[in-house]
């Protein structure tokens, strides 16, 4: 009886511990040479296995440009975009197994982080120079 | 140690239902997002929805712990979500769910057990009553 009292209060922590925890312990990708360069051209983006292939970007300042944006996950991704300040600049829509275009609008010069907002472990640079 | 059959009415069987099908469907919406912290999301709702239902002695006995903390469970989902999205169409559905689990399990909770306040005097006089007898025995040893 106690066993079972403590095995079910064991299950209950740890469920809401699972609820509680703000990020998962996934690794953190590991750094891919940079996609697309900075002509203002689209650069592409594929996410797999809840990473990021590509996790540097560098863009043209100043320029709106394109990313295609490839998930062959069947888990929902998408690209967002925020400055040094961590103020957001571009929400892509997510989606889910499919393929994507965003138009993002210029960006200037300077450091920017992307990251998918369901799996904010999902994240690389964007540089636009 | 398995419960013997209480009568349930069939609006508390359909009550009951509703709960484990809904804790099992957001369950199942937070699953399909993948990773570490959604897949243990949705174990902590496939063992809540179990636990609901399962006809052992103990768990029957404290199944209002059960239900507070499934409603605390899903108000922290619901909390999570409010502060750090994101905000779409899957979200939004699994977000319903959660809120009409909450209502159900509140209303299980009310037709079972009471008041809270009235659960929690009976959870300590039963407590108080065990260590009183755990003495007793423990003198008379």
């Amino acid at each position: 009886m106690k066993r079972l009292t403590l095995t079910l209060g064991l299950l209950t922590l740890a469920a809401v511990l699972a609820a509680c925890s703000g990020a998962s312990a996934a690794p953190e990708s590991t750094t891919t040479p940079p996609a697309g360069g900075p002509s203002g051209a689209a650069v592409t983006v594929v996410a797999k296995d809840l990473k990021f292939v590509q996790t540097a970007m560098s863009v043209k300042s100043g320029s709106a440009f394109a990313i295609d944006f490839d998930n062959k996950d069947g888990a929902p991704h998408n690209v967002a975009i925020s400055d040094a300040s961590g103020a957001s600049v571009f929400k892509g829509e997510i989606v889910s197994s499919k393929q994507v275009t965003y138009q993002v609008p210029a960006l200037a010069a300077g450091t920017y982080k992307f990251i998918c907002e369901v799996h904010p472990d999902m994240k690389g640079t964007i540089t636009a120079q | 140690m398995f419960a013997s059959r209480t009568s349930l009415r069939t609006a508390d069987v359909v009550v009951r239902a509703a709960i484990v099908a809904l804790a099992l469907a957001t369950g199942y919406i937070h699953y399909t997002l993948g990773g570490l912290l959604f897949t243990l999301n949705a174990v902590g709702y496939a063992v809540a929805a179990v636990s609901m239902i399962v006809p052992l002695a103990l768990a029957v006995r404290f199944r209002w712990i059960v239900r507070i903390g499934l409603i605390g469970y899903a108000a922290t989902a619901i909390v999570m979500w409010a502060v750090q999205g994101p905000y779409y169409s899957t979200a939004y559905v699994a977000k319903a769910i959660e809120v009409a689990l909450i209502v159900l399990l509140a209303i299980d909770f009310a037709r079972h057990d009471g008041s809270p306040i009235a659960v929690v005097r009976r959870e300590l006089a039963a407590f108080t009553n065990l260590v009183a007898r755990r003495g007793t025995a423990a003198a008379g040893a």
